[in-house]
């Protein structure tokens, strides 16, 4: 079967199954959801949060990690849970609380898939950086937003590989045969995970600007040159041009994307060579 | 001289473009649509080519792929309010160099232009002379005791003062805002210097300066700085000395002893007229009138004086339409629309539309004239861009 009637077949099923409610869209975890309900209540406060976050041990060391950082930190003395929640701020704390949510996605027990998700995760990341950063030099408002929008741009391939996962165990136990190579497993991912990325950003309440990041990947904005949409589509070409990303990649067109974003957005080359300086080492290793 | 042929069909554009590029330093040819930009490749050599994409007869795709297939490898900058990237994308198939979209900022073409013809003979002298300047060494302000950072900001400076008494220059800065800058010399021959490095916006010449003669000093720094305002310092006497010192050479008179409300008119004059008028993309926006009935002739008189300016920054990022923002202006005889009406006719020479923002009141005052009565007026600016009339 061709990839591209592999990548039809599959946004077919995807579609029946969201249509009739059957596709199985992960859950945030349990933890992350109490937190963000606590959060959401003006007189609950950050006591009965900490209580809550510290049943999920990695969670509450990122917490702690983050708060400590070079961003939050206040001489680096060691805090309480409590403290470091307190020191982060409603808004920073939700941020984190979706990026670890994200993050569990971009985790499989096949060590290929897990592979090819490390990659897809470290190039979320470097989305991400890359529009915080495009906004800030640009002088642009809401540049904090602007990471989590472009982190979560790919949140749909994930669910989408997982569904490719089960299809290939149904195939190879009926058919006794090999499945597709990880390159068209990308493609095929490629093709149909924005969908999938819009209907889970939607169940996950997502803000709307950050829903239109994850659907509208392909051209500028010219209306709103300095918007969230845009820093995310030059920024995902831009990761792409330097090389982190995985999945099939049309360099013509993605270096037109380059180009118009620049000017479109306002990027000079000095601000161009600040963004992409260290980019790969600032993203590798942040998997675990 | 190097040449860049401009390749749209809009004049305004052609204009704008040709403007900003002659500043720099090149020959301007204009073509209207592909074909005639094929021709006049055909007739000259140019070194770079900025080519519009949308166009009558023919387009700019066509065009480019004709001059490629014609063996024609001058660099192309694609300028174009198109941001599909499909066509930007066969575009830098056929080797474009860059792209800018419009509306777009005269920094920023000005920029991509020199970064594409650098190395080109007879460029590179183009490039050195439109790089900001070398820093100069850091300098104590000797009137704030402020020391001036070494930056490409720090050589200018807003206002110079040459007296020989040194307490004119201290009690020039205490009546000034901190954020005015000021530089001060008792002689000629540091304040010449002076002239030589920095940039000044207004230079104020004492004129009794011993065994200095004032007006060929004033000529002297007219020379290093021919764009800043010369102002004339002397001392109130009973002869017309505002004229005596235009006859010299001098723009105006500031006289001693400085007067809080001389002091007043002379920062609303100078340094007062960003803030009276503000640019923002298309929108030109007016700042409140807060006076009294008396000073109605010289809030319009100041608005005057700065609108052409501002219009001229929105037509250069090639807008072709721009709202005026007016607040709550006074409306009393026939100002507002004279005003009104001098904008909308410069906006038209450079190919724009005028549309107002402004109270109800205003189509009242517009109404009674001819010139007027037809502008399009919006209760908001958020009405000014959806389109919705009053």
């Amino acid at each position: 079967m061709s990839t591209d009637k592999l990548a039809a077949e599959l946004e077919q099923i995807l579609t029946k199954k969201i249509q009739s409610d059957q596709l199985v869209l992960p859950t945030m975890p349990a933890v992350a959801v109490k937190v963000m309900d606590i959060l959401r209540d003006p007189d609950a406060g950050m006591k009965e949060a900490a209580a809550i976050m510290e049943k999920d041990p990695v969670l509450a060391a990122r917490t702690l990690r983050m708060a400590t950082s070079a961003a939050f930190a206040a001489g680096g003395k060691k805090i309480t849970l409590q403290e470091a929640l307190a020191r982060l701020g409603t808004k920073s704390l939700k941020s984190l609380l979706v990026e670890a949510s994200a993050h569990k996605l971009f985790v499989s027990k096949n060590p290929q898939i897990n592979d090819q998700l490390r990659i897809l995760w470290e190039h979320s990341v470097a989305v991400g950086t890359l529009a915080r950063d495009v906004l800030a030099l640009t002088g642009a408002q809401d540049s904090d937003s602007a990471y989590l929008a472009g982190l979560l741009h790919d949140v749909g391939k994930p669910v989408v590989a997982s569904v490719l996962l089960e299809l290939e165990r149904q195939l190879t136990e009926v058919y006794q045969r090999g499945w597709i190579d990880s390159g068209e497993w990308l493609t095929v991912i490629a093709k149909v995970h924005r969908h999938v990325g819009v209907v889970l950003a939607e169940k996950w309440q997502l803000p709307a600007p950050i829903v239109t990041c994850i659907k509208e990947a392909g051209e500028y904005d010219q209306g709103n040159r300095q918007s969230l949409a845009n820093a995310v589509c030059f920024s995902n070409a831009l990761a792409k041009k330097s090389g982190i990303y995985a999945g099939p990649l049309d360099a013509e067109d993605n270096d037109a994307l380059v180009m118009i974003g620049r000017s479109v957005i306002g990027i000079s080359d000095d601000i161009l060579r600040t963004l992409t300086k260290g980019l790969r080492e600032r993203v590798t290793g942040l998997y675990d | 001289m190097p040449a860049i042929l401009t390749v749209d069909d809009s004049r305004a554009v052609r204009t704008i473009v040709g403007k900003q590029v002659k500043e720099l330093g090149f020959d301007v040819l204009e073509a209207e649509d592909g074909v005639q930009g094929l021709e006049q490749l055909e007739q000259t050599q140019v070194d770079l080519v900025l080519l519009d994409v949308t166009m009558p007869n023919m387009d700019g795709p066509t065009m480019l792929q004709k001059m490629r297939e014609s063996g024609n490898k001058t660099p192309v900058i694609m300028l174009t309010s198109e941001s599909k990237r499909t066509i930007v994308s066969n575009a830098m198939k056929l080797g474009i160099s860059d792209y800018i979209l419009k509306p777009f900022k005269p920094e920023e073409l000005r920029t991509k232009v020199l970064s594409v013809l650098q190395g080109e003979p007879g460029v590179d002298q183009i490039v050195q002379s439109a790089a900001p300047a070398a820093a100069p060494e850091p300098e104590q302000d000797t009137m704030s005791g402020a020391t001036v950072a070494p930056t490409a900001a720090g050589r200018f400076v807003d206002i110079l003062v040459v007296d020989d008494m040194e307490n004119v220059q201290r009690k020039l800065r205490s009546m000034l805002p901190n954020h005015v800058s000021l530089a001060g010399f008792t002689s000629a021959q540091s304040a010449l210097a002076s002239c030589r490095e920095k940039v000044y916006r207004v230079i104020l010449v004492d004129t009794e300066i011993p065994d200095v003669n004032s007006q060929v000093l004033g000529q002297q720094i007219r020379v290093l700085q021919p764009h800043a305002a010369l102002l004339a310092l002397a001392l109130r006497t009973a002869n017309d000395v505002t004229r005596e010192v235009k006859d010299q050479g001098f723009d105006d008179v500031v006289f001693k002893p400085f007067r809080p409300d001389s002091i007043d008119d002379f920062l609303m004059q100078y340094f007062d007229n960003q803030e009276f008028l503000t640019v923002e993309d298309n929108v030109l926006k007016v700042a409140p009138f807060t006076g009294k009935a008396d000073k109605v002739d010289r809030f319009y008189g100041r608005l005057n004086g700065v609108f052409e300016e501002a219009l001229e920054k929105v037509a250069a990022a090639c807008y072709d339409e721009v709202v005026l923002d007016m607040g709550t202006p006074p409306m009393e005889g026939d100002r507002l629309p004279k005003f009104v009406n001098s904008v909308a006719s410069k906006s038209k020479e450079f190919g724009m539309t005028l549309s107002l923002v402004g109270p109800a009141d205003l189509r009242k005052a517009l109404g009674a004239y001819e010139e007027t009565k037809d502008l399009k007026l919006f209760a908001s600016l958020q009405d000014a861009r959806s389109g919705a009339a009053a």
